[in-house]
């Protein structure tokens, strides 16, 4: 097990940078499911908004208050740059200025410029809090008009506004749990980029020294015979892979503090497909022999790619048509495809899944097929030529 | 005095509890190949890098044409030519812009430094590599370029430290000629190696350096008088009889004798007709032998011997 | 000597194959992603556009029909509907066409698919309609004789009670930060070229040091040529950046896209003076530095939100101070200050920040790099 053993060796020096990726990817996998539900019940969206009050009457605190209570309140300087960085930045949803006399008109049933809001564009929360405001203004209004007080009239508002409504979720049963928790999925969802970083660089950078011309040369030299030494070469890939694999299916139940069960079996097998289809990447890549600043920026490429690509970042609903199209002819597609089915973002059906499984694993036939076939125009012909023109430089 | 190009007295360094240079004193006057020989970690290419400035040092005093060496003293600095143990020049330029941008540092003027630059390139024969980038470069031609970035600018005195490391023959002659040539050209050389016959070859007067020390000093001739070795007579014997050994051993100027693997060995000191007495003993011996050959003292002799007892003296 | 030095930095440069890898196409391959990726999230998220929606009859609901044909002729309606059935209505809700479903009979009910301020909008329209049957039944049941007037309150054209007071002409989407940062990130990659300075003139960290110390070119002369170069590079990448990100991609970056420029050159030149500093320090190896650099500019960039763009917004609540003093947020603050604000104090404020740190860091640059003896080499 010698090349093994060196293998082993090499691959120390690139473990800490793969462990980066790994760690980084656990704490914030932490962090989301600390802070996330567990259930997939519908809310309604609580904006943060941010009220100033320049009429400072019972109407106008009433109305803040009642806005309050169905959204977070938030305080701000009354300062235009404060106001822009806030909204920017979404620390705030919405601005509102009751303007001085608000009690008055509305008393008086004018309606027409009662509030100013801020806002830096048309986005929904302004669009969403102005039908609110114009809803809340015509139901005192009628109220107004039936001939209730200003009291009267505003407590039936609010009585009316806080009526429940019935909203259902699509696919979801009625008690509000999935086949296949959020977070589980949510933690599935990001794991290539992870993969795809981690084996890469480690994967990448040892079959790339083992292969150097000089060490390749010397190896073939020796008495170890060739099937053996590249038998040893793929175990040890293939362990340091499954080893990465099975951290991350370990450390996943533990955080996300449930077993796999169900469906979430099919989410593991997804995974440790993709596994293969990266360790299958990473051999074919190291086949050119790229030099460490290329390999880097290979696996940058790469892992930032796919994942920008195929939606492990953000949902593939974001992607536009022609940006997933071209995703197809990439395994990531394929992964979070059936993930997204897994998950129950995307209708589920068995064979569904198992037709990305079968796509996934094209591409590690196809990833084979390639790498052999680059080896073989690398170590023939063409690599000599090269190599004797080196020489006859020298 | 005008003829001492440098001047290095009483030379102390210490990394920490190891004392790397000890005590170490040097004059090299104008004109010479002056070699400076010794083991790998024997302090030569610290010696250097004091002697530039590279290093400080914790006693001693350095001269280089008369005048005190510091870092700043620009326009002693203008007149050396340094040539490292590792090549030194930029993997992002080619031959012809390295060697412009080395000399470049020397000569402002541009028409006198395009012609130095040709010149330097010549020298080391790399015509036919001028727009090659150094990664395209055998180990030789890349030591030649060193050599070439090191000499364009046309140094007084010139200071190469193992400028032959991993280098084939062919080129080392290359480079060993040219050293005599810029030599020849009114360079004073400084010249450090582990390689006994280099510094043989060119060098018009050697140190030899152990454990931060001068050990030795003097012209190729001087340091082998200061070894008892004269000759070395090798003769092919199979069958060598105790007494004739015995016989052998006891000849006038033999000091030592050694037989094994059919050889005999002979060490004389001194003398004339060594080799017509040992063959006389054989002769009426009526012992057969097959090939006979002498050799002089080399610097290997010398070295060995003196850093050899240099060492046995320590231990005891 | 000057110049001469000079020439050759910028040819050293020129052909450094890390330099065109990491600071040209890394940036251009990168900012490429994000285009893709968030070029229409805030279109789609934040931005209001009519809301898809399919409408599934139950019963016969003519009122409702009404009310969704009134909402429908507005110029920017809020809704549009699409009457269908029940498995159509699903499927595109599956598959994003619509963002709900509302099933219309005697009473209204939503189905959806996310959770998110489309769906509240949507609710919220639900619920207006039993709102509105609530009152007018309050007005019947209570006030018969007013029921017109209630009605014509309800009904009534009305002006928008609320007037929209914009803050800013700029550009409002908020994942643009990401190209802001994007740019930062290549001005602080600055730093390996400024970290080379360093080592070709340092006779303990290369060859090349050694054998530049030996020649009688003047140290701060050549020391100061290696930074004019590296500015040069510096300024070429972070020119080439900006024109891929503001021409090839199209980022709006605001309408003073001239101010872009200087910004971000200074911010690469900061970069630079960074890694000169770094650089100089002694005592650290070429590859500790290379790692120190490295991880010091990307947690810089993580801090200005490069990774997660509300973390400069997080860092402003809970420690302020660190925006105003690290440079990848002081670089991307000054392309927000330029899109947003209307006027220049911030964005000057800024920039004298960033000149400050620069001035510094050269500064203690030359101060170490002055050394002219090593202990060991």
């Amino acid at each position: 097990m010698q090349v093994f053993k060196a293998m082993t060796r090499v691959m120390r020096k690139r473990l800490l940078s793969a462990m980066i990726y790994i760690i980084v990817f656990l704490v914030i996998s932490v962090f989301i499911a600390n802070v996330s539900n567990k259930d997939n019940k519908f809310e309604l969206t609580k904006l943060r908004i941010c009220v100033f009050d320049e009429d400072d009457t019972p109407e106008s605190r009433a109305l803040t208050e009642f806005i309050g209570k169905s959204n977070d309140l938030v305080e701000l300087e009354n300062d235009r740059d404060t106001m822009i960085d806030a909204l920017y930045y979404m620390q705030v949803n919405y601005v509102l200025t009751i303007n001085k006399g608000y009690a008055e008109k509305i008393a008086a049933g004018d309606t027409a410029d009662l509030f100013g809001s801020y806002h830096i564009d048309e986005s929904y929360s302004v669009v969403y809090m102005g039908q609110f405001l114009d809803e809340y203004t015509t139901s005192v209004k009628a109220y107004l008009a039936m001939g209730r007080t200003m009291d009267e009239a505003v407590a039936a508002t609010e009585e009316s506004l806080s009526q429940e409504t019935q909203v259902d979720m699509l696919r979801v049963d009625k008690a509000g749990n999935s086949h296949f928790s959020v977070d589980f999925s949510m933690y599935f969802q990001y794991m290539p980029y992870v993969l795809v970083s981690a084996v890469m660089i480690v994967i990448c950078q040892v079959l790339v020294t083992m292969s150097r011309k000089d060490i390749r040369f010397r190896t073939n030299c020796s008495c170890l015979r060739d099937s053996e030494y590249t038998f040893q070469l793929f175990f040890g890939s293939g362990l340091f892979v499954l080893g990465v694999w099975l951290l991350l299916m370990i450390v996943g139940a533990v955080i996300n503090e449930e077993m796999y069960s169900g469906r979430a079996w099919l989410a593991v097998f997804n995974s440790l497909i993709f596994s293969v289809v990266v360790a299958a990447i990473a051999v074919f890549v190291s086949s050119f022999e790229p030099k460490d600043n290329v390999l880097n920026l290979i696996t940058q490429i790469l892992g930032l790619g796919m994942s920008f690509l195929c939606g492990v970042f953000i949902p593939t609903s974001m992607l536009s048509g022609s940006v997933l199209s071209a995703a197809r002819f990439m395994p990531a597609y394929w992964y979070i495809k059936a993930n997204n089915m897994i998950a129950d973002i995307q209708p589920y059906s068995f064979e569904g899944v198992m037709k990305c499984y079968g796509v996934q694993l094209l591409f590690v036939a196809a990833l084979v097929l390639l790498t052999l076939l680059v080896r073989r125009v690398k170590y023939s012909g063409a690599a000599i030529g090269t190599s004797v023109k080196k020489a006859a430089v020298s | 005095m005008s003829n001492t190009v440098v001047k290095i007295k009483d030379l102390v360094k210490r990394y920490g509890d190891l004392i790397a240079l000890d005590h170490f004193s040097l004059e090299i006057e104008q004109g010479e190949i002056f070699g400076l020989l010794g083991p790998n970690g024997s302090g030569k290419t610290t010696t250097i890098n004091c002697l530039l400035s590279l290093l400080s040092f914790d006693k001693g005093d350095i001269e280089i044409f008369g005048k005190k060496m510091t870092p700043v003293s620009y326009d002693i600095k203008k007149e050396i030519g340094i040539i490292m143990q590792n090549v030194a020049v930029f993997e992002e330029l080619t031959v012809y812009e390295n060697i412009d941008y080395f000399c470049g540092l020397y000569i402002t003027d541009k028409a006198k430094r395009r012609a130095c630059v040709e010149e330097a390139i010549k020298f080391v024969g790399l015509e036919d590599f001028r727009r090659f980038y150094p990664k395209k470069l055998s180990g030789g031609l890349l030591r030649r370029l060193n050599i070439a970035c090191g000499i364009a600018h046309k140094p007084k005195l010139i200071i190469l430290d193992e400028p032959t490391v991993a280098v084939d023959p062919q080129s080392r002659n290359r480079i060993l000629e040219g050293i005599q040539q810029l030599n020849r050209d009114g360079a004073t050389v400084i010249y450090t190696s582990h390689y006994m016959e280099e510094v043989e070859q060119i060098c018009t007067r050697i140190a030899i350096m152990d454990k931060g020390r001068k050990v030795a000093e003097g012209t190729k001739d001087e340091l082998k008088r200061m070894i008892k070795n004269t000759e070395t007579i090798t003769i092919e014997i199979l069958e060598l009889p105790e007494k004739v050994y015995g016989e052998i051993s006891s000849l006038p100027h033999v000091y030592d004798t050694s037989h094994s693997d059919g050889k005999l060995s002979v060490y004389c000191s001194g003398g004339k007709h060594n080799l017509t007495r040992v063959l006389d003993v054989l002769q009426k011996n009526e012992l057969g032998f097959g090939r006979v050959y002498t050799e002089l003292p080399t610097l290997n002799d010398v070295f060995l011997e003196i850093t050899g007892t240099a060492l046995r003296d320590k231990e005891d | 000597m000057f110049l001469h030095i000079l020439k050759y930095e910028l040819k050293n440069g020129l052909r450094n194959k890390d330099l065109i890898i990491w600071l040209i196409l890394f940036p251009i391959v990168l900012g490429t992603f994000f285009k893709i990726a968030f070029g229409s999230v805030y279109e789609k998220t934040e931005k209001f556009s009519t809301i898809p929606v399919a409408v599934v009859e139950t019963a016969e609901n003519q009122a409702f029909r009404q009310v969704l044909e009134s909402i429908e002729s507005a110029d920017e309606p809020f809704l549009s509907a699409s009457f269908v059935n029940k498995e159509k209505a699903e499927k595109m809700l599956d598959d994003g066409d619509v963002e709900g479903i509302i099933f219309s009979g005697d009473k209204l009910s939503l189905t959806v698919k996310e959770k998110g301020i489309q769906e509240t909008m949507l609710s919220a329209f639900v619920k207006q309609y039993s709102v509105r049957e609530k009152i007018a039944t309050d007005a019947l049941t209570a006030a018969p004789e007013k029921a017109q007037e209630v009605i014509a309150a309800l009904t009534g054209e009305t002006v928008s009670s609320c007037r929209e007071i914009p803050l800013t002409q700029g550009n409002p989407d908020i994942y643009i930060q990401y190209f802001y940062n994007l740019i930062a990130m290549v001005a602080l990659f600055g730093c390996m070229t400024g970290m080379h300075i360093t080592i070709t003139n340092q006779a303990d960290l290369s060859a090349l040091g050694a054998r530049n110390n030996c020649s009688p070119a003047h140290k701060s002369l050549s020391v100061l040529a290696g930074f004019a170069g590296s500015c040069v590079l510096q300024t070429i990448c972070m020119v080439i950046c900006v024109t891929f990100l503001a021409f090839v991609l199209r980022v709006d970056f605001g309408d003073r896209l001239p101010l872009v420029y200087p910004a971000a050159i200074l911010g690469g030149i900061l970069g630079v003076a960074f890694g000169f500093f770094v650089g100089s320090l002694a005592r650290v190896g070429e590859k500790a530095k290379t790692a120190i650099l490295m991880t010091t500019t990307m947690l810089l960039c993580f801090f200005s939100g490069l990774m997660i763009g509300n973390m400069k917004a997080f860092v402003a609540e809970k420690v302020p101070w660190l925006n105003e003093i690290n440079p990848a947020a002081l670089t991307s603050d000054c392309f927000y200050c330029l899109n947003l604000y209307e006027d220049y104090d911030r964005f000057i404020s800024k920039l004298i920040t960033m000149a400050v740190i620069t001035v510094i860091f050269i500064f203690l640059g030359f101060i170490t790099s002055r050394r002219k003896k090593y202990a060991s080499i």
